[in-house]
């Protein structure tokens, strides 16, 4: 609510209108006083130029009448005078003689002859022998007769100017109107100009929203080509941003292959070096069997030891297998699967000199895909054996606490530096392949993630670095509840 | 001319007719008389002189009755037309029963109008239509219109009044103005510029049958006894006998002809009929009491 109250936060399309409203109206205050202005100031001088010649009219006629203190002279200029000017629209007309005293008005009845002006009348014009006030209903002049330097009498008149009032408001009116018509006009001309000239930004903002959100997906061909430009441009440069972004997902995912595959030769000459240990040995059972297959005793510790070496070489083909079983089925993870993951980094183990031990509490199955569980697990003991020192422990825990799997790596390293932890917890900012290193993290990253996992990296002084991953799941039969 | 005889009139008339008349007045000085041939005939605010329609139908009639040019003289004072008639510089002229009387020895009687079957008229003392007053005593103190000093009906009749009761003018009322026009008089009191005003019934009623709603604002208080109506008049010794002659028949037989007829309506006259000067004996009787009065 408080945020919609402040202008900075409205939308450009809203602000763009009442900004021209805002400035419309103030053009229309200034012209509106101008206009009113140069109106108020020509009525006045058009009244006031009126006003003169009919005084002058008026004086020329009363003049030598008041001399001789001619009444019904006096009167009858009067109301020729007031014929005479019936455009000025005169109201009243007193002529006073020197004394100010009534020789004749307009209106006899209420000015009779003899009295004397009214002291509201002879102030009327104030020290001045015209007033108007724009709007006003009346104006007011005053002349005051002389005679050779003597002073024979004053006219007072006063003229209805209420036209010019009416005038006035007509004009005044139709400003207001005008002015509030094209304010409402430009306001919708600037809505509709504003909300077409932001269109692409709204597509493009659209974009990033979903691309921040989702898969990142270029702006439509057909509006690129429409849009020309600098918005044409900007769409033809974001594209290229998609394309560049996709690209370089393609080729994150290449390496991850790559690395994946480089881990697996590892493994594998692991596994080879594994199997092959053994080779010797049963080889030297077999040729033990051959020459001396008739000693009882020597044949059957020869074929003990064959079948205990064929069972070690099965086990581990079968766990590597089981690891890198590309037939896509789903199985759940079983605790086995933590233990063939000692078996798989055994040998790697033993040749840097490390020892593992493996708290596994697992019972059963948990509701877990198990092939990215081993795959990110195993990455996990690899870097920890790899960052391990030589007579170092690395452990490994696996526990089930409610409706989560934790996992824990703790090794006896240097520490994990801080991109390679940012990498692994997914941290923001944090750029997988900076020189091809970190891949594997980035990798576990993505399996964990995938699964809902939330991944937690301690580092201490002396204490290496224990990596705890915590995975929520479902149990099987809920999930056949919910569907 | 006089302003108030422009007044009220239509004004596109007054444009029209006001080139020939200026001619007919300018062309020809009143202190000569420039063309002998002219009949020169004066006429005083005494009837609807602010009528120029009036007066060129009566220029008209009378050139083709006398089979003279006429010339028609106006000006805004009795007073004016009299000192041209006394001094003989105009064959006649049509004036008030006061001046005639005041005069009676330098003039004689041409004809006198007739009006409603007389020639006689009353003056009238008119005051605004609202006014509470009942007699001349009441209005005392007023601002009071009369319409020229040398009339009968707008001054004398009011004066004479005031001097039975031995007053003037200039006491009684609070203030007194003269208009040089009845039908000024009537303007004045309608408007309230005059509180009261002594009038021509003549021209007061003619006005009152012509515009009524000025009569309207206004009230007759009082009228006076049957006056000899304002006669045309001569000098004793007559500019041109053989011109005053067809002048005085000229008005005479003027209810015998269309023309004259027309004239006659607009002025809401019968004719005009010789008289003896007799008729104005009740005005020169007023006279008489002003003048002892004083």
């Amino acid at each position: 609510m408080r945020r919609s109250l402040d202008p900075r936060g409205w939308p450009v399309a809203l602000k763009v209108p009442l900004a021209v409203a805002a400035l419309m109206v103030l053009v229309g205050v200034v012209l509106s006083e101008r206009v009113l202005s140069r109106l108020d100031d020509t009525q006045e001088r058009h009244l006031r130029e009126l006003t003169q010649s009919y005084l002058d009219g008026l004086s020329s006629a009363v003049a030598p009448s008041i001399l001789r203190d001619d009444v019904w002279e006096v009167f009858d200029a009067i109301e020729r005078a007031q014929q005479l000017n019936k455009s000025l629209r005169p109201v009243e007309a007193i002529v006073a003689g020197a004394d100010n005293h009534v020789i004749a008005a307009s209106d006899p009845r209420a000015r009779p002859v003899g009295t004397r002006v009214p002291a509201a009348i002879a102030a009327a014009t104030g020290r001045e022998t015209f007033r108007f006030d724009s709007g006003a209903d009346r104006a007011y002049a005053l002349r005051v007769l002389s005679y050779p330097g003597r002073k024979v009498g004053t006219i007072y008149a006063s003229f209805d100017t209420r036209h010019l009032a009416v005038e006035r408001r007509d004009v005044l009116t139709a400003l207001v109107l005008t002015n509030g018509v094209l304010t409402l006009l430009l306001a919708a001309a600037g809505w509709l100009l504003v909300a077409r000239m932001m269109r692409p930004i709204r597509i493009l903002s659209d974009h990033l929203g979903n691309a921040r959100e989702a898969h990142v997906a270029p702006i439509a061909p057909e509006i690129v080509a429409a849009s020309h430009g600098e918005f044409g441009r900007l769409f033809q440069a974001y594209n290229a941003l998609v394309h560049s972004t996709a690209e370089r997902q393609e080729l994150s995912k290449r390496l991850a292959e790559e690395e994946r595959l480089g881990s697996l030769g590892r493994l594998a000459s692991a596994l080879a070096h594994e199997i092959n240990n053994p080779l010797g040995g049963l080889f030297n059972a077999l040729a033990t069997v051959k020459s001396h297959g008739h000693i009882e005793s020597v044949r059957v510790g020869s074929v003990g030891l064959l079948e205990r070496g064929l069972v070690g070489i099965r086990d581990v083909v079968r766990t590597t297998l089981a690891l890198y079983r590309t037939d896509g089925s789903r199985r759940d993870l079983m605790a086995t699967d933590i233990e063939d993951l000692g078996l798989l980094i055994a040998p790697e183990a033993r040749r840097r000199g490390i020892s593992l031990t493996i708290f596994n509490t697992l019972e059963g199955s948990v509701p877990l895909p198990s092939t990215p569980m081993r795959q990110a697990v195993l990455n996990l003991l690899l870097n920890a054996v790899a960052a391990s020192p030589e007579g170092a422990t690395v452990v490994l825990s696996a526990t089930v606490a409610g409706r989560q799997l934790l996992v824990e790596v703790r090794d006896r390293g240097p520490g994990l530096p801080r991109e390679a932890a940012a990498l692994l917890t997914g941290a923001a900012g944090a750029r997988p392949l900076t020189e091809g290193a970190g891949l594997g993290l980035w990798m576990t990253h993505r399996l964990l993630s995938d699964l809902g996992a939330t991944i937690r990296v301690d580092s201490a002084e002396d204490a290496g670095t224990c990596v705890s991953v915590s995975i929520p799941f479902t149990r099987d039969e809920e999930l056949a509840n919910v569907a | 001319m006089s302003r108030e005889t422009f007044f009220g009139l239509n004004r596109r008339a007054f444009a029209t007719t006001l080139v020939t008349l200026a001619t007919s007045i300018v062309a020809y000085p009143h202190t000569s008389k420039a063309n002998p041939a002219d009949i020169r005939f004066g006429l005083t605010p005494v009837f609807l002189t602010s009528d120029l329609e009036l007066l060129d139908r009566l220029q008209t009639y009378l050139s083709l009755a006398t089979g003279a040019p006429i010339n028609l003289i106006t000006r805004r004072t009795y007073q004016e037309i009299i000192a041209l008639l006394i001094s003989r510089q105009i064959d006649a002229a049509w004036i008030c029963g006061y001046p005639y009387v005041m005069h009676a020895t330098e003039l004689q009687l041409v004809a006198v109008p007739q009006w409603r079957g007389e020639p006689l008229y009353q003056s009238y003392l008119i005051v605004d239509a609202d006014r509470r007053a009942d007699r001349l005593a009441d209005l005392k103190g007023d601002v009071h219109a009369f319409s020229d000093p040398d009339s009968n009906s707008g001054f004398l009749v009011t004066r004479a009044a005031l001097a039975e009761a031995h007053t003037r003018p200039e006491t009684f009322f609070g203030r007194t103005f003269f208009t040089y026009g009845h039908r000024n008089v009537i303007r004045a009191v309608a408007s309230g510029l005059a509180a009261s005003g002594s009038v021509d019934g003549y021209v007061y009623d003619v006005v009152a049958e012509m515009e009524p709603e000025l009569t309207a604002r206004t009230r007759i208080l009082r009228r006076s006894e049957w006056l000899g109506f304002p006669p045309i008049a001569a000098p004793r010794a007559a500019l041109d006998k053989e011109y005053l002659a067809r002048l005085s028949a000229a008005l005479l037989n003027m209810s015998e002809d269309a023309d004259g007829r027309a004239i006659l309506a607009m002025l809401r006259l019968d004719g005009f009929v010789r008289e003896d000067a007799a008729l104005f004996d009740t005005i020169a009787a007023k006279a008489a009491i002003v003048a002892t009065e004083g």
